[in-house]
């Protein structure tokens, strides 16, 4: 199991963000995170990738119990974990190829091979011709894609993505979309938060988790059956091959 | 592990060009506190310099018992004139310190009368000018127990005003001197650990980002670590080089009578432990800024 949350909830003081939460996510499969603003999706997002504490309930992401881990334990969570944000989060006074080749520098990879795997993502995502572009050069949807080429660079075993669409046009939109797609086809397991039935169309089969007011108002991947089949398909090609070339992916 | 570990280090030292001007300050405050706590030394080196020598400049005034035995002076004459860093010795028989005595009271002392029946004691000026290298503790202590312990020696006075004052200022350097330095360490800690905090903030940015990519605080931190290194190695070298042009210009300043000093530039030890401190105080600075 990529991700099992069990009866999560989370407060901020006296606001409580989620209440009593359960889902679980199987290796491979596709989840879209529903809900209007303040429902919890960021919330739910920032807890599995250790960036809240998981106090109340227990979660599990890749293998790592959420519950008390520890300090050394998320940087090596957040290594099998692609996070594409809602405000990008990149660096706009570098270059496009040194913020997505910052997620391959933190793990130590010979600098070969990382140009190589940041050369073929930025392909990947139409951005070779802005390789050496400045960030804040670029428009926000190229800013976006930039984001979204660094959480999956590393060949993540899951990817989390709030709105990760949020700023781009629908050509863009559906661009992005097919190569989440084809990194879901690959065995990845991804998460994303959307507002856009757009985007919802883009994944058929895809669970929806709909939060309300910190709850699950809706969960129609309950049928675990086709979670698990998904993971039956991927067995035994779904493990990440780090070394690999994205052309393998149609990418 | 070399390649990332030589990349983060240069890396760190990139970064210095960052924030230009917050550099250039703490670099500048950190060598004008090295040049001050450098000329504190500098002045307390000199003056121990000087104490040391005056310290070693003895006079002792040494008196026989009356009646001692011509021979057995002459022989401890002797033994006074065979010990070491003796500089200078005036002997005077009872005749001829009568006499000096007569000369030294002018017109008033004429002392022909106790001709006969001289009362004063044989005696001598033994002056002792010990180097500081063999200034071992307790020398001069040992000195007069020496020369008292001669036999036909009655009593040997000595002023040990000079041996007081340089006790007096090792104790006073030794009083005084921590605190100061304690105190310029703080000054060089707070400069640095600003400097460090002030560009973390202004990375806060890049910090949230490496570690949402799965940067571990090791990562994060050594090019933080580095820049604090070099400040303090380039603040050091500032103010130990600037110590140098200040001594060179200084240096004979009081070379001119009465004094004729000539200021000496710090021993290579102290020169490397005030770099070292420095240095020291800038990484610890630096690691606490980032914690």
């Amino acid at each position: 199991m990529m991700v099992n949350v069990e009866r999560l909830s989370y407060n901020f003081g006296s606001y409580w963000a989620l209440k009593d939460i359960s889902f679980t996510l199987g290796k491979g499969e596709f989840l879209f995170l529903t809900g209007h603003s303040g429902a919890g999706k960021t919330t739910l997002l920032r807890l599995l990738y250790g960036a809240l504490p998981v106090n109340r309930g227990r979660a599990s992401v890749a293998g790592f119990q959420l519950n008390n881990l520890r300090k050394r334990d998320i940087p090596r969570l957040r290594r099998k974990v692609g996070v594409v944000f809602q405000d990008f989060k990149i660096l706009p006074e570098r270059t496009v190829f040194d913020n997505v080749a910052m997620a391959l520098e933190v793990r130590g990879m010979p600098r070969t091979h990382l140009e190589r795997r940041v050369r073929a993502i930025i392909r990947a995502l139409g951005l070779e011709t802005k390789s050496y572009s400045l960030c804040e050069r670029l428009s926000g949807g190229e800013q976006q894609r930039v984001a979204i080429a660094r959480s999956m660079v590393a060949n993540p075993e899951l990817i989390l993505a709030d709105e990760p669409t949020g700023n781009l046009d629908v050509d863009l939109t559906m661009h992005l979309m097919e190569i989440f797609k084809q990194f879901h086809t690959y065995g990845t397991s991804v998460i994303m938060a959307t507002h856009s039935t757009e985007v919802l169309e883009c994944v058929p089969g895809a669970r929806i988790l709909h939060l309300q007011d910190g709850r699950i108002a809706d969960n129609n991947g309950s049928d675990e059956a086709l979670g698990q089949d998904r993971f039956d398909e991927n067995d035994g090609e779904s493990d990440n091959d780090a070394d690999g070339e994205f052309g393998e992916v149609g990418l | 592990m070399i390649g990332p570990f030589l990349r983060l280090t240069l890396r760190g030292m990139a970064d210095l060009r960052l924030h230009p001007f917050a550099q250039l300050l703490t670099w500048l405050a950190v060598g004008m506190v090295t040049l001050l706590t450098g000329l504190i030394l500098l002045g307390m080196h000199n003056v121990n310099l000087e104490l040391l020598k005056s310290r070693g400049k003895v006079e002792f005034q040494i008196y026989w018992k009356v009646g001692a035995d011509d021979a057995q002076v002459e022989k401890d004459w002797q033994t006074v004139r065979a010990l070491n860093h003796l500089v200078n010795f005036k002997t005077f028989t009872p005749k001829t310190a009568l006499t000096e005595l007569a000369t030294t009271l002018g017109e008033t002392g004429d002392f022909s009368w106790l001709a006969e029946n001289n009362p004063l004691p044989y005696s001598a000026l033994a002056g002792f000018a010990v180097p500081p290298e063999a200034q071992q503790e307790g020398w001069a202590a040992d000195l007069l127990t020496r020369l008292k312990s001669m036999p036909g020696v009655d009593k040997v006075n000595y002023t040990p005003f000079q041996a007081d004052l340089a006790n007096g200022w090792q104790t006073l350097t030794h009083m005084v001197v921590w605190p100061v330095l304690g105190f310029l360490a703080l000054v060089v800690s707070l400069v640095v650990h600003n400097t460090i905090k002030l560009s973390l903030l202004t990375r806060m940015d890049e910090v949230e980002i490496l570690s949402l990519v799965g940067a571990s605080p090791a990562y994060i931190r050594w090019p933080l670590l580095i820049g604090g290194l070099a400040q303090g190695i380039l603040g050091a070298e500032l103010g130990i080089g600037l110590l140098a042009v200040t001594h060179s210009v200084v240096a004979d300043a009081l070379n001119f009578p009465p004094f004729l000093l000539q200021l000496q530039f710090l021993p290579v030890s102290q020169i490397l432990i005030l770099g070292g401190a420095v240095t020291l105080v800038s990484i610890l600075s630096s690691w606490v800024a980032i914690k």
